[in-house]
């Protein structure tokens, strides 16, 4: 089974900020809600450099861990999903998130949070698959149609690539190999921590 | 001579402290100006290095986003693992621990002791103890608590207690409830602090008797009658350290986790988090032997605060210098009227037991 992974190439991405109309067109997310969004660390000074950030779908993901009714779980993919129908909007899945990936739209007196939404991989929620229930809630369900997420398809400079990890890295290794820099594969050290087998030998014939 | 060696001595032993400092500030030294390289600068040395940046990822720093919102420009916060290690680990452990231990306490004591009754007979006469606002503040404060404690112990308990027992759907649902219900009368017990303080605080200011009191532990164990004032030394304590200062800090941290709508950082809110849960634990713990001493633990405590009268007795063995202040007519009773009126026009309330 494919582990499902966000790579965004720092030395590729040109801050046009497609991947986050991509998402909000696919998935028609509510106003004040940015599942993606694009960073500019340097900006406008030599040495700039900007990346596209959403949820990376953690290995050990701090919002499950922290979740008070238990609303997140893991798909075989690895994807990470939570359900709207127990989510009771206390903030906490933000608050743990390094990546600031949860997103709440206000709903109702002082700032209530609504029910939390966030990236899904473009994989929809717990109701059936690209049902309308499904998307009103959660937006597009594009891995059940056999495609990967919105942001990375249409990524006009292949910065952001998202799919199986062992397939993305294997991308990001000829690139970096080839331009002899930018080896560093963001987020992935916070978002899947080490691997469990630093000395495995690279897997013979057909990937899985 | 022997001024001159000790003053030798303390030179050279300042020499040997002072030293390795600056050697040591020279090294820092060239280590911060490695850290604080911009990109640009490392990148004239060494093209591909981009150290500089992942560090500026790595720390933190707000970059640009065309995203609008609270922190949109930070790419990774490393606070959230440092408050999810110590909400999951320490505080929910110890916390649940406490909760129960206490829980258990307050059972085997009650098993073993039995409720604190009074030493003669009751007297048939009854001498009001609380006025109906003084009764209306203080079940206003104990009714918002309940709500609260039970829907924040939910929150940080629900998920491995109850959530088991009823699965996801009714526990989502009656989180939600209790979730909105929390945010909602929390202002409720915040207002109910300020009026009951201001009606209590006279009664709850420490006497020299409050000493004796407390050394002789109230007489709970010895039976010995001590004279208090209208509360005991250990009420107020409650007074001062539960409702007042428990009181206050859990109020003033909900209040930042209350408003999300001001963009206060997840830091600040995480921060909130913990001094919250960790005084609400002791507050409620507290609250325990409070609601023990309250109901089923004092015969006729329960009877005063939902009638607002006692039998003269229990008002002499329990607070005995109030008691003769009000008799002697020293000081009006609660409800401000003439002494006497209180206690004819006083229900007759049989009180269980002795």
């Amino acid at each position: 089974m494919a582990r499902m992974k966000f790579i965004c190439d720092a030395e590729r991405c040109i801050e046009c900020n497609g991947c986050v109309t991509a998402c909000k067109q696919e998935n028609e997310v509510p106003w004040g809600v940015n599942r993606r969004r694009v960073v500019t660390i340097n900006d406008g000074v030599a040495g700039e450099k900007s990346i596209s950030v959403a949820c990376m779908h953690c290995s050990d993901a701090p919002c499950m861990a922290v979740c008070p009714v238990d609303c997140f779980y893991r798909t075989e993919e690895g994807v990470v999903l939570h359900d709207k129908d127990m989510c009771i909007g206390c903030g906490y899945c933000f608050y743990a998130c390094p990546f600031g990936a949860p997103q709440f739209p206000q709903a109702g007196a002082f700032g209530m949070r609504g029910k939390m939404d966030k990236c899904t991989f473009c994989a929809g929620g717990p109701e059936k698959d690209n049902s309308k229930e499904e998307f009103a809630k959660y937006g597009s369900n594009r891995l059940a149609q056999g495609k990967l997420p919105a942001c990375a398809e249409m990524c006009s400079t292949k910065a952001l690539l998202g799919g199986d990890g062992d397939v993305i890295s294997d991308i990001f290794r000829d690139r970096a190999l080839k331009r002899g820099k930018g080896a560093e594969v963001w987020g992935w050290g916070t978002a899947y921590g080490k691997p469990d087998n630093p000395q495995q030998q690279a897997p013979k014939g057909a990937k899985s | 001579m022997r001024a001159t060696i000790a003053g030798v001595r303390y030179f050279l032993l300042g020499l040997m402290l002072f030293l390795p400092l600056l050697g040591a500030t020279a090294w820092a030294q060239a280590q911060e100006g490695r850290v604080q390289e911009t990109q640009a600068q490392r990148q004239q040395v060494q093209p591909g290095n981009n150290a500089p940046v992942w560090r500026n990822v790595r720390s933190g720093t707000e970059g640009y986003t065309s995203v609008q919102g609270r922190e949109t420009g930070v790419l990774i916060q490393t606070q959230g693992q440092t408050w999810r290690e110590l909400r999951n680990g320490p505080i929910a452990l110890y916390g649940g621990w406490l909760v129960m231990l206490v829980l258990i306490a307050i059972g085997v004591f009650y098993m073993w002791h039995g409720p604190i009754g009074l030493h003669s007979p009751p007297t048939g006469k009854m001498v009001e103890r609380f006025s109906s606002f003084e009764r209306i503040a203080h079940w206003t404060m104990a009714i918002s608590f309940c709500i609260l404690a039970v829907s924040g112990l939910t929150m940080l308990f629900g998920k491995y207690v109850l959530l088991p027992l009823i699965g996801h759907t009714l526990f989502g649902w009656l989180a939600t409830l209790g979730k909105n219900l929390h945010n909602f009368v929390g202002p409720v017990f915040m207002f109910s602090i300020v009026v009951f303080a201001a009606k209590f605080i006279r009664d709850n200011i420490p006497r020299a008797y409050d000493i004796t009191w407390l050394v002789k532990g109230g007489g709970v164990l010895s039976g010995e009658v001590v004279p208090s004032g209208r509360f005991n030394a250990a009420e107020k304590i409650w007074f001062w350290g539960g409702v007042i200062a428990l009181g206050t800090v859990s109020s003033a941290s909900g209040l930042v986790l209350d408003f999300p709508n001001f963009d206060q950082t997840r830091a600040l809110m995480m921060l909130a988090n913990i001094v919250h849960v960790i005084a609400a634990i002791v507050f409620i713990v507290w609250s325990f032997t409070h609601i023990y001493l309250g109901t089923v633990g004092t015969t006729g405590a329960y009877e005063a605060m939902r009638d607002g009268y006692v039998d003269e007795t229990w008002a002499r063995e329990h607070a005995q210098y109030w008691y003769e202040d009000v008799k002697a007519g020293r000081r009006a009773p609660p409800s401000g009227t003439s002494d006497t009126a209180g206690a004819t026009t006083a229900p007759q309330i049989q009180h269980g037991g002795d």
